[in-house]
């Protein structure tokens, strides 16, 4: 079986929010809505950092940590145990996913979800432009909407929006049923942690905290599996990987910028 | 971590409130959604298992939305 699961390596995520906003591209979000964000844990307000400055001689400590986070796409998943019309489901492939011609807007599975990963069309969709940016139709008022692992584009053979546009190559999806696929390679030799573990959802989303992985390895759109070369017989295993340095797929040249 | 007499699942502290703003000015019970969302939690670990918890809500689920397609009944188990 096939069991799509998404592991965020937090040691390479830079927190510039492009795969919040390549998702609301992607999937038509309507205004004020996001899908995917990238919460930040420091300061007071979102992209303030904790700690001061080196001023004065002193040494600074500046601090921010990044946490991105949208539906964690759970095995165990408490909105699908809640809707009374079926309308939250898990396919078969381990997505989970709302069947919005069913959705009666009871807001059921928002109140169950400890992610805080759906939101709810209170009011007409608004777009800018007025007909939208992706390949997704909007969903109507009344009804409740989140990620999708971008499935009508897994369903061609492609990664994710967030996945393929990371510029950070931070976001590894894949299949955790194949041993040999990196996002399970990276869960078995990385340490990986689970958003609210004890909770039981067992999400499909997996955080990379620690050493850092090589990151997605292949620049194609393509999901792995589709790829005729398989990029995992180039990723690294922590034990492989200790003590050399991450190997990004971009070209190391300097940069063309002017400075 | 401290003894909780509800059991494991403990709810994070914002939780009522959050809630409470989800489920305000719902069409729907929104007591129900709370209680069924509180036990869904719970179900996944493993404090309250599928079929109790189907059974605890089928009367009230049918008596407000007129059906429950709920995956969590034993009926409909493969
Ligand atoms: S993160 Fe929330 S919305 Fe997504 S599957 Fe888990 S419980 Fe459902
Ligand atoms: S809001 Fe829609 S998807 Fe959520 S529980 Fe109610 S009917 Fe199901």
């Amino acid at each position: 079986m096939t069991n799509y699961g998404l592991v965020i390596d937090q040691e390479r995520c830079i927190g510039c929010q492009t795969c919040a906003v390549t998702c609301k591209q992607e999937n038509n979000v309507p205004m004020g809505q996001f899908w995917n964000r990238v919460l930040t844990e420091g300061g007071d307000h979102i992209d303030t950092p904790e700690g001061s400055y080196p001023e004065d001689g002193e040494t600074g400590n500046l601090d921010m940590q990044y946490q991105p986070t949208a539906c964690q796409h759970c095995e165990n998943a408490p909105c699908v145990k809640v809707c009374p019309v079926n309308a939250t489901y898990t396919r078969d492939d381990g997505i989970v996913e709302i069947d919005y011609d069913k959705c009666i807007g009871c807001r059921y599975c928002m109140a169950a979800c400890p992610y805080n990963a759906r939101v709810f069309n209170w009011d007409e969709p608004e777009h800018r432009p007025d007909d939208g940016t992706g390949d997704v139709a909007e969903r109507p008022q009344g009804v409740v909407e989140k990620c999708t692992f971008c499935s009508h584009r897994v369903d061609e053979g492609l990664d994710p929006a967030c996945v393929v546009n990371c510029p950070a190559d931070a976001r590894i999806f894949g299949d955790l049923d194949d041993d040999s696929s990196t996002v399970s390679e990276y869960v078995a030799n990385y340490n990986t942690e689970q958003l609210l573990e004890e909770k039981g959802t067992d999400p499909n989303t997996y955080y990379v905290q620690g050493e850092m992985t090589p990151g997605r390895t292949w620049t194609s759109d393509d999901l792995e599996s589709e790829l005729d070369d398989d990029p995992s017989a180039e990723s690294v295993s922590a034990d492989d990987a200790a003590g050399d340095e991450p190997v990004p797929h971009v070209p190391a040249e300097a940069g063309g910028g002017d400075d | 971590m401290a003894e909780n007499p509800d059991g494991p699942h403990e709810r994070i502290p914002a939780w009522d409130e959050t809630a409470d703003a989800m489920l305000a000015d719902v069409d729907y019970d929104a007591d129900l959604g709370k209680r069924m969302a509180d036990d869904a939690i719970r179900v996944a670990n493993g404090e309250l298992s599928e079929a109790e918890f189907h059974e605890r809500y089928h009367e009230e689920v049918k008596a407000e939305f007129g059906r429950d397609d709920r995956p969590t009944d034993p009926e409909n188990d493969d």
